[in-house]
């Protein structure tokens, strides 16, 4: 296993108490992988990549448990100096906004020739030349010349290949992509989901994709983990997710998202909303907002029982609700 | 959601150029944002209209200038057959009153500073005919009840609403002066997945409970296909396609609209080995410069001489002239053909894909 979280927990300090954004997640990602993880705002899905990554706010956040292996090391008991180290060589990350990732004043070209002069000791020079051809690989038209503009000047798709072209630089065996394409408009979401993907099998990289959108979920994964109020609620290979889920949350997710292909009346909504993270229920931290709920799960916190072969679901009930997918 | 033949709103020529200028003491205009550039369509009285386009294709300049938020530059806008873009004073205010706007970010629409029962209210403080001033408080409470808040919520304050319930509130300001016509610009895309469901729900809910008719306005085309009998996808400021929505989904002829919808990710892994993508190269000019002939030229596949030289106008292509079936219907192409892109029931086999 490439990178392995073992029972990682983030806490956040607030000015309303302690917030548990991240209550004990457990996932790995092979080498020419692609995990997405799945969740809406405030389920913990970035405050967990940026732990991984070393890039969490501390204070107010602070990690209080767990372990993070990547490629046997384990990230958390490193010095700074050596985490800076992996950072960008060994993992990268691509943000959803480039346009406050990127450094407004500074060239592109520079800002790609950075990650060489600084990692890698290279001229200035040589430096620029490499930017060059990380610019033409991404697929920047005219890159000899636009490496010198500003990221202002390049439209939305084109800042998000920057970005992608500045976590590529030094091949990384990581690639985290926070929600890459969520700014961006359909066509050229398609665009750069699909260069992603390219790039990803000619480097074979391992890819953990963080989204709230089912539909790129299914384009691109090969094994999905739902992340619920800072917990993985249910783990699997895409297909059997999609075909029957196997946690109530999941199941309403699907079921919530109108359809290209259907024209449907009624959508099924999950009925109120997601918890507080300084409040987080008692048991199952889904129960207020689940069909399925009963006295056991008011009390008793679900473990991730294993479904099947690969897959799992923090689920009391979750026989019943991978039964019932026509209600 | 039954439409009847009953046209409420006729909008014709609608156009609306940005002048943009340079010289600070003798300005000049050296050329225009053409935001929209001739759009027309209608809006049958209990009918649901999606406008759906990509930014920068004019779809929000569109729904400014229906809530007279905006003056067009040319064109005209029926509301049961009164041009209400030349109207003033008391009878463009009465004419505001049926037309009400939802827009899209619940976090900047709302006065941080005003209680959800000032913010709801507010409208009357501008129509007073609307509700008697003894009677404002016993109607947004209804108001709150109706899109399904605890009527107690009146004296709290924009912040301590999650998304969710923040768009409601905006709902609830829509209806406060029971308006025929609801403008809603993306009203459900700051929301998270779980939460878009139940305010999708609550529109169509309020659409069959108050006859209102809906121009729905946005970019995902999954949402617009949920609630929109007819649609109309924009292009760089003009209407591209347009059609019922089983025509525009499963039968488009305009190679942008096919382009759209095979581009939109579906949340079916089965999907992605038998489905066709078109992927557009390059980006959408900018609209200071908009290309000759048909605007859509520089990233279509299809692209030839003509295509330069003569603009395509809005009408069923002659191909299908005589035809009835779902393929003829208004597309501004002049090498329309059918082409299916959303993946039926059956999987079926396509030609190759233009790259």
């Amino acid at each position: 296993m490439l990178l392995d979280v073992r029972d990682l927990r983030v806490e956040f300090r607030t000015r309303d108490g302690v917030a548990y954004a991240v209550n004990g997640v457990s996932y790995g990602v092979d080498a020419g992988e692609t995990l997405a993880v799945l969740g809406e705002s405030g389920s913990g899905k970035s405050v967990t990549a940026q732990a991984v990554m070393g890039i969490l706010d501390t204070p107010p956040g602070r990690i209080t448990g767990g372990r993070i292996l990547f490629r046997g090391r384990d990230l958390l008991t490193l010095k700074e100096e050596e985490r800076r180290r992996i950072r960008g060589a060994g993992m990268a990350m691509i943000f959803q906004d480039a346009l406050s990732a990127l450094n407004p004043v500074m060239t592109v070209g520079d800002q790609l020739g950075e990650m060489f002069v600084v990692h890698r000791g290279m001229s200035r020079k040589d430096a620029r030349a490499r930017a060059v051809e990380l610019m033409d690989r991404v697929r920047i038209p005219a890159a000899a010349q636009r490496v010198r503009d500003y990221p202002h000047q390049f439209s939305g798709g084109m800042r998000q290949r920057i970005m992608i072209a500045m976590a590529l630089a030094l091949e990384p065996a990581l690639i985290i992509a926070d929600e890459p394409t969520t700014a961006l408009d359909v066509t050229v979401q398609a665009q750069v989901m699909d260069l992603l993907a390219e790039l990803q099998r000619e480097y074979r990289m391992a890819l953990i994709l963080i989204t709230h959108d089912l539909g790129v979920v299914a384009d691109v994964a090969d094994r999905i983990a739902v992340m619920y109020a800072g917990r993985i609620v249910e783990s699997a290979p895409v297909h059997d997710i999609y075909r029957a889920p196997a946690h109530p949350y999941t199941r309403g997710l699907l079921d919530s998202v109108p359809r290209l292909d259907q024209k449907g009346r009624q959508l099924y909504a999950i009925s109120g909303l997601p918890p507080n993270l300084t409040r987080i229920p008692p048991g199952c931290s889904f129960h207020p907002r689940c069909p399925l709920a009963r006295d056991v799960c008011r009390t008793d916190d679900p473990p991730l029982y294993g479904v099947d072969d690969g897959r799992s679901s923090a689920c009391h009930f979750w026989r019943e609700c991978l039964h019932d997918r026509d209600h | 959601m039954t439409a009847t033949t009953e046209p409420i709103l006729e909008v014709s020529g609608l156009v609306k150029h940005y002048p943009l200028t340079r010289g600070v003491l003798f300005k000049r205009q050296v050329g225009a944002v053409r935001a929209v550039d001739g759009v027309d369509f209608t809006l049958g009285t209990g009918e649901t209209l999606g406008i759906v386009g990509e930014s920068g294709c004019g779809k929000s300049t569109v729904a400014k200038l229906l809530c007279n938020l905006e003056r067009p530059t040319a064109g005209s806008i029926r509301f049961k057959g009164e041009d209400i873009t030349r109207l003033s004073g008391r009878a463009l205010k009465a004419v505001r009153r049926n037309i009400q706007m939802v827009f899209q970010d619940p976090y900047t629409s709302l006065n941080p500073r005003m209680t959800v029962g000032d913010i709801v209210g507010e409208p009357y403080d501008i129509h007073p005919e609307a509700a008697p001033k003894g009677d404002r408080r016993r109607r947004v409470r209804e108001l709150l009840d109706v899109v399904g808040l605890d009527p107690d919520y009146v004296n709290r304050y924009p912040h301590q609403f999650s998304g969710g319930q923040r768009q409601r509130i905006g709902i609830a300001r829509g209806l406060a002066l029971r308006p025929e016509i609801i403008v809603a610009d993306e009203p459900v895309s700051a929301l998270d997945v779980s939460v878009q469901a139940q305010v999708i729900n609550l529109l169509a809910r309020l659409q069959s409970e108050f006859g209102l008719s809906y121009v729905f306005i946005a970019h995902d085309l999954s949402i617009v296909r949920h609630i929109s009998d007819r649609v109309a996808v924009m292009y760089l400021g003009r209407i591209v396609e347009t059609g019922r929505d089983t025509e525009i989904y499963d039968h488009p002829t305009h190679p942008y609209t096919q382009a759209l919808l095979s581009a939109v990710p579906v949340p079916d892994p089965a999907a992605r080995e038998h489905r066709e993508r078109i992927i557009l190269t390059g980006d959408v000019p900018s609209p200071t410069d908009i290309p000759s002939g048909c605007r859509f030229r520089t990233r279509c596949w299809k692209a030839q001489e003509r295509c330069a030289r003569e603009v395509p106008a809005l009408a069923v292509p002659a191909a299908f002239h005589d035809t009835s079936g779902p393929a003829a219907h208004a597309s501004a192409c002049h090498f329309a053909e059918e082409r299916q892109v959303v993946p039926p029931e059956e999987p079926q086999l396509h030609g190759n894909g233009p790259g």
